[in-house]
């Protein structure tokens, strides 16, 4: 990682050396930067809670003096990250965190004294400066991440409601897309359902989702065969004629399965195999 | 294998793993129903995508797509390739036979794109990685 950001022995010694001035004066980047950061619109509900404020500068002013010892190991590496991920759960903004590091950078560059390695030791404080940010940004990536798979998660326990529709028939309407873990999930609680009602037919609508490749085809194999175990007929339906062309070019062997143009028809035919008959009541 | 440029390609998307799969699904869709394709080549296209992305993500990890509009004054295709950095694949003739699975699954992915496809080209080496380069006309 230092290689990546060209950062050698001389640019962490040259960070040592201006540590040495600027430590002793961080209160005065301290204030500054909080003038600064008043005027942002994103960290106003910081500014709320005294003790919370107390909190935050105490932490910065930690984070700097990590910065200017100057050594960058797998300690240092997983402190930023986790620097990362506290910012990143409070809700702020990757761009908030890149202004605010710019601006930091800007006020203690300013503090350097006038020397000839000047330029040498900004060019070292930025480089490791942007290494931080770096670390920070992946981090902040992966909480994203993270989120959007609970998001997902929480989607897909959502998305099961195997619905009686009539005495001894299921139906699950799926809508979306089948990943491979939507699809355990809609197997174990059919499969559930079904040992619960002792249902006999179950409908699977599908005319919610969009595409059925060869993955989606064999989860809706396997689902068939598996109720098929439990002594249920499971009814594939809402097959569109461009799914249904396309299962065809795929060559995938839909045989086993009971398909049907519309719900509609399944609801009929499932009808039909537990022997209710609907007759139309002719109330005056 | 050359680098596909911004400009070359209108469509280009990062697969990184599992969770990419629906996102190559719905933006390659709504790619290609600008294109102006009809509802069945629409599916086909986006089926291949989505196959020849999990495959990516099965047996290479990561890699990208890349699609693009082909127009002549007599005619119109999608372009849609695939390539990935993966392990290769040591006997591209068996891959693209019906029903061979190195992954326990059914083994139709890549000659049903080839049949929901007008062209199918596949370059792989050990080691290297694997190219899926796919064409289909749309009147
Ligand atoms: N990008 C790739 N890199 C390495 N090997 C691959 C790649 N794509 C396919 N293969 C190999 O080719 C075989 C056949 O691929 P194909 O997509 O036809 O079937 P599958 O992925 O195993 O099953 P299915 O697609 O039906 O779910 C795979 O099992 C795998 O061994
Ligand atoms: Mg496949």
């Amino acid at each position: 990682m230092l290689s990546r950001h060209r950062i050698n022995a001389r640019d962490l010694e040259l960070v040592r050396a201006s540590g040495a001035e600027l430590l002793p004066r961080l209160d005065e980047y301290v204030e500054q930067f909080y003038a600064w950061l008043r005027q942002e619109p994103e960290f106003g509900q910081y500014f709320n809670d005294e003790t919370l404020l107390r909190h935050v500068q105490n932490m910065q002013v930690e984070y700097w003096k990590r910065f200017f010892i100057g050594v960058v190991d797998d300690s240092y590496v997983i402190n930023r990250r986790h620097v990362g991920e506290v910012h990143a759960r409070i809700g702020l903004s990757v761009a908030a965190y890149f202004a605010a590091m710019d601006i930091s950078l800007a006020m203690l560059t300013d503090m350097l004294p006038m020397s000839d390695t000047r330029y040498e030791t900004y060019r070292a404080i930025t480089k490791l400066i942007h290494l931080d940010t770096a670390v920070v940004t992946v981090s902040y990536n992966h909480i994203i991440n993270e989120k959007m798979a609970g998001q997902a998660q929480a989607l897909t326990e959502m998305s099961t409601p195997v619905t009686s529709v009539a005495e001894d028939v299921l139906m699950l309407p799926v809508v979306g897309l089948i990943d491979s873990r939507r699809a355990q999930e809609i197997l174990s609680s059919v499969l559930g359902r079904i040992a619960e009602t002792r249902a006999r037919v179950f409908i699977i609508d599908i005319s919610g989702v969009s595409v059925v490749d060869t993955a989606v085809a064999n989860h809706l194999i396997k689902l068939t065969r598996a109720t098929r175990l439990m002594g249920c007929k499971a009814l594939l339906s809402g097959l569109s004629p461009a799914i249904a062309q396309t299962i065809i070019e795929l060559g995938i062997d839909v045989s086993a399965i009971d398909t049907h143009a519309t719900l509609r028809d399944a609801l009929e035919e499932s009808l039909r195999l537990v022997g209710i008959k609907l007759v139309r009541s002719h109330n005056e | 294998m050359h680098p596909r440029t911004p400009t070359e390609y209108a469509l280009r998307v990062c697969i990184d793993g599992e969770l990419d799969i629906p996102i190559v699904a719905s933006r390659f869709r709504a790619w290609a129903q600008r294109s102006g394709a009809s509802t069945i080549d629409i599916a086909r296209i986006t089926t291949a995508a989505i196959e020849l992305t999990t495959n990516v993500v099965k047996y290479a990890q990561r890699g990208e797509l890349y699609g693009r509009l082909l127009e002549t004054p007599r005619q119109r295709a999608i372009e849609l390739i695939v390539e990935d950095r993966g392990p290769g694949i040591a006997d591209v003739a068996q891959a693209i036979g019906e029903r061979f699975s190195t992954g326990g699954t059914l083994g139709l992915g890549l000659p049903g794109v080839r049949r929901l496809m007008d062209e199918f080209e596949i370059t792989s080496q050990l080691g290297r990685g694997t190219v899926v380069r796919a064409l289909k006309r749309i009147e």
